[in-house]
């Protein structure tokens, strides 16, 4: 029988190291997944997804029972994340002229000029293009919910937010991302009200 | 129930987490509203459409194993250059190097020495055979050296920073310094003239006073 996480984590906790290792295999292409959709970069991706893995080899010890490990693990990839976007910002603040020339989505990736996007029929591009352009807070719930399949309470656990919450980003994120997309020409209808940010 | 109370319910359904309950309850709603049906069907619709956002390919076909970056010897390197250029060179004559499970196997054209065939397969064999073990041998860094160096780097680079502060407001306080000596020269200048034309003036009244009282003492 396949050990489940909390196991391998008792595991680890009673002194068998190379139950960290499991959970590094069971989970490290998800959490490069999800960091990657989060900063667009994959060098970057894999710095963090390896970051967060240290922080939680670090952490484990003192991981209590009654969390998911999953949401523990979301929530320091998330924080790195999170920490690395907000050092990001700050440096890219100190160039103004290049912010308000590319914005943020120009650290991303292959990112695609306005031509591109209008040119490409990489729907793909579009969508990451319309992702970037979110905010962070929705940027996060839109991709543990639309890509890593996290319930609801799932995602109010790992961002420590109520359902609420939750439920209020990702229907303002989901609406953002409908007129971005409409924008760029990819259909949809109009029915979902412009929600206020 | 309001559009904005069935919210909730709606989000449930989409992501197929409210169960029958929420279920009945929008279709109900839905039933009354259509604003409501058409906001769920582009909702669907997006959902399709975000779908097709890709991870790239590396995270896509990258086994599930924690990376940890290995740096070859210099030595090694050259090693298996070497190796590559002969058996580079073995492709170029027409050759056939392989290497699966069994391990090197070299075939050479037509008409090529068995015994040099076997002396060539052999020797590479042996080749690889060395460079698995130096391969071996190769320890990632230890942990605590690495935070120790980085340690010392950041030490210096704060070391050297706080110099070039220090020099900067050296730069600055002479700066201030000499122009405070400039201000205080101009002030003493102005004073000193002031006091010079002070200095006529009142030497002026005296006289002027003196002879008004030797022409008043005359009458």
């Amino acid at each position: 029988m396949t050990p489940t996480d909390e196991d391998l984590v008792v595991a680890f906790q009673s002194g068998d190291i190379p139950a960290f290792d499991q959970l590094v295999r069971r989970w490290d292409r998800k959490i490069q997944g999800v960091i990657y959709r989060l900063v667009g970069n994959h060098d970057e991706a894999r710095d963090l997804s390896q970051e967060a893995f240290l922080k939680a080899y670090r952490a484990l010890g003192t991981f209590k029972k009654e969390a998911r490990f999953s949401s523990w693990l979301y929530q320091i990839a998330i924080n790195a994340t999170r920490d690395r976007l907000r050092r990001r910002r700050r440096r890219t603040d100190l160039s103004l002229d290049d912010v308000e020339e590319k914005g943020e989505s120009s650290l991303r990736d292959g990112a695609p000029s306005a031509l591109d996007l209008i040119e490409s029929s990489d729907l793909s591009r579009v969508v990451d293009a319309a992702m970037a352009a979110l905010p962070e807070e929705q940027r996060e719930v839109v991709i543990l919910k639309e890509y890593q399949g996290l319930t609801f309470p799932e995602i109010a656990e790992t961002l420590d937010v109520p359902l609420s919450t939750v439920k209020t980003r990702l229907y303002r994120g989901l609406g953002q991302l409908r007129i971005r997309l409409e924008r760029q020409g990819i259909r949809g209808g109009a029915a979902v009200p412009v929600p206020s940010a | 129930m309001d559009c904005e109370a069935i919210r909730d319910d709606m989000l449930d359904v989409l992501y197929g987490e409210g169960g029958e309950a929420a279920a009945r309850r929008l279709e109900a709603h839905q039933a009354t509203c259509g604003e409501c049906r058409r906001e769920m069907a582009e909702l669907r619709r997006l959902r399709a459409d975000l779908s097709h956002w890709r991870l790239p390919e590396p995270l896509l076909a990258r086994p599930a194993a924690p990376a940890r970056s290995r740096r070859l010897p210099l030595a090694l390197a050259a090693a298996a250059i070497l190796i590559l250029a002969s058996t580079a060179g073995l492709g170029l004559a027409g050759a056939e190097v392989r290497y699966d499970q069994s391990g090197l196997s070299v075939r050479l054209g037509r008409g090529t020495d068995a015994r040099a065939l076997a002396d060539l397969e052999r020797r590479h064999r042996e080749e690889l055979a060395a460079l698995r073990a130096e391969l071996a041998a190769v320890r990632p860094p230890d942990d605590r050296q690495l935070l120790r160096t980085v340690a010392d780097m950041i030490r210096e680079s704060e070391s050297r920073q706080d110099e070039a502060r220090l020099a900067s407001l050296r730069v600055l306080q002479q700066r201030a310094e000499t122009q405070r000596q400039y201000d205080l020269a101009r002030m003493s200048a102005g004073l000193s003239y002031l006091d010079g034309k002070a200095g006529l003036q009142a030497a002026r009244t005296t006289e002027l006073v003196g002879h008004l009282l030797q022409a008043s003492q005359q009458k």
